[in-house]
């Protein structure tokens, strides 16, 4: 098998989700994290390009880099501050069973690799619509449409419970003497 | 060797959600800054979104693109939630660091 470009792409965008969540998770600085998270969600992005969830990809964009990404930078806009001691791992034993895990996540992913089927199927073998924004409508209304309205529902209880958890005048916060 | 390495199949993509859902179980279990962990949380939830697709690509069946939107909507509803807790949390410790937040414990 010769070198193409569709194997070239996959792996610059899998080198980037891999490096660019590793970079997040390894940060102290928070607004880094937060952007580096967003470098990793477009090239998760590209992955559901390549999947043939076209939909997908264009929602992933709009919904992780673009809504809840800003969420977060203005969450750390209030929060602005570095931590003293980021990493809990401590110790030998921690240390010894963390290096045991990754021993056994490589050993199991080997394995999947070596067994995976050879080919992915080509588009010509699926419906011609596959993961087109039509058919996702479609299953979205006829299969999907009892999870369709229920999310709305989830996410209006999700919007009216962060509103009132936020909200300066909760109850439940203590407020600071002489505020 | 050459073959796993040009000829991309499903277990690829398998294994690149397994990557990254290690990563954010790691984050999320050894950062003590909350907001590291839910973003953590994120990207365990993309992964697994990313594995659905892959399978969703391999049967040919669109049933996986329905449950990942799903996860998508959900995910931004928990993000929504678990960011309003951090700022509420803040306001009332002053900080934001999980192992210090003990006043739950007995």
């Amino acid at each position: 098998m010769k070198p193409n470009a569709h194997a070239i792409l996959f792996w610059l965008f899998s080198a980037l989700a891999v490096g660019g969540s590793l970079i997040t998770i390894t940060r102290r600085n928070l607004v880094s994290a937060v952007m580096w998270l967003v470098a990793t969600f477009m090239a998760i992005a590209a992955l559901y390009a390549f999947l043939f969830a076209h939909f997908l990809a264009v929602i992933q964009v709009l919904v992780y880099a673009g809504a809840i990404m800003v969420l977060f930078v203005f969450v750390v806009m209030i929060l602005n501050k570095d931590e003293e001691e980021p990493w809990a791992l401590r110790g030998l034993i921690g240390k010894s069973l963390a290096i045991a895990g990754l021993g056994y996540l490589l050993f199991r992913l080997g394995g999947v690799l070596w067994r995976a089927p050879g080919k992915i199927p080509q588009k010509a073998l699926m419906e011609p619509d596959f993961g087109s924004t039509q058919a996702m409508g479609r299953l979205l209304f006829s299969d999907y449409l009892f999870p369709f309205e229920a999310i709305s529902i989830v996410l209006l209880i999700a919007v009216v419970g962060a509103l009132v958890l936020a909200h300066p005048g909760h109850p439940n916060v203590d407020e600071e003497p002489g505020h | 060797m050459a073959s796993i390495l040009w000829n991309i199949s499903v277990g690829h993509f398998l294994a690149l959600g397994a990557v990254l859902f290690a990563i954010g179980v790691v984050g999320a279990l050894l950062r003590r800054n909350a907001l590291i962990v839910l973003m953590s949380v994120e990207l365990m939830l993309n992964a697994a979104n990313l594995t659905l697709l892959a399978f969703a690509r391999q049967r040919g069946d669109m049933h996986g693109q329905g449950l990942a939107m799903m996860v998508i909507a959900l995910a931004a509803a928990e993000a929504a939630v678990g960011l309003a807790i951090v700022v509420s949390v803040f306001r009332s410790t002053r900080h934001a660091n999980i192992d210090r937040l003990t006043s739950l414990k007995h």
